[in-house]
């Protein structure tokens, strides 16, 4: 795969276990298993190490797909594969931005393209105005400090919301930074992206989300007493 | 507007808040918001929009998944 190589000549471990989970991850043998690890101590093995990432990898899952019935299906077979391919996991790195890698891939490759909608892929490309991100507009308030405390005061229904309406791209760049904390390296490496286009991502996802969360605020009425006495 | 610090504060609130500036900038920005309400509250926002979604982004799989994965593992090969 030399785009890959090309894309991230820092992380050739990563690609080779990539390209490892690609070609032989479903099948049931592994041709060159010269030292083949014992079974049962790698199933006890994963069943320690992997297996507590359970409830994290389905709380993506949840974001990515949307609904509790998908997000099941996503976690089984990001398990499934990350089992097969366990014997090539290198133990003493990052298992889970490696299991995080599969569950990515699996969403992109078996659940997006279902729902994927027509702007998807050029999303990076768009202008902010295209994206009702309204940057300038939020620039000038002098309020900022009521604009967190009103935002404080959402419930989780309107986060996760927020969150479910932004572009997919966007998403899962937030929620690999923000709720699981991956450095911006990471995401590249779990998104197969440029470090650059994480960043940018990052920035426009996190802006929508502000436009949004804030707007929620005021249709709630939620609103902070303004330290101006500017209020209504 | 003056040159304050907060053009390069307000352009680097993001990565200070994902921890990915240098030490120097890292310093940078942390002794520039001392002295910043404006910016100290901008970066309120984005932390709080941070927490917001860390909080409400909890799940726990339900006992039936775990059951399930583990009968699954029986029939992937390794």
């Amino acid at each position: 795969m030399p785009t890959a190589l090309l894309e991230k000549p820092r992380d050739l471990e990563l690609v080779a276990i990539h390209v490892e989970l690609d070609s032989s991850a479903m099948t049931d043998t592994q041709p060159d298993a010269g030292s083949k690890p014992d079974p049962a101590l790698l199933r006890a093995l994963f069943e320690e190490q992997a297996i507590p990432f359970m409830d994290q990898l389905y709380a993506a899952a949840m974001r990515m797909t949307r609904n509790p019935a998908d997000a099941g299906d996503l976690v089984q077979e990001t398990f499934a594969k990350a089992y097969a391919a366990f014997a090539q996991f290198e133990q003493g790195t990052n298992l889970k931005a490696w299991l995080y890698r599969i569950l990515t891939n699996t969403f992109i490759n078996s659940y997006r393209k279902n729902q994927r909608s027509p702007y998807q892929g050029t999303i990076d490309e768009l202008e902010d105005w295209q994206l009702g991100s309204a940057e300038s507009l939020t620039q000038g308030r002098s309020t900022r400090s009521a604009e967190a405390e009103a935002i404080d005061h959402l419930p989780d229904s309107d986060v996760k919301e927020a969150l479910q309406s932004i572009p997919e791209d966007f998403r899962l760049a937030v929620y690999l930074a923000d709720v699981e904390g991956f450095s911006y390296q990471e995401i590249a490496d779990i998104m197969k992206t440029p470090v650059g286009t994480v960043m940018s991502r990052l920035h426009r996802g996190r802006r929508l989300l502000r436009d949004l969360l804030s707007e929620y605020a005021r249709e709630r009425g939620i609103v902070a007493p303004e330290p101006t006495g500017s209020k209504k | 507007m003056t040159d304050c610090g907060c053009e390069k504060a307000k352009a680097e609130l993001e990565e200070y808040l994902h921890r990915e500036l240098s030490d120097e900038d890292f310093r940078d920005v942390t002794e520039h918001l001392e002295n910043c309400e404006d910016c100290t509250n901008e970066h309120t926002v984005g932390l709080t929009i941070t927490q917001k979604m860390q909080q409400a982004c909890q799940e726990k799989a339900p006992d039936e998944l775990r059951a399930a994965i583990l009968a699954k593992l029986d029939g992937v090969g390794v």
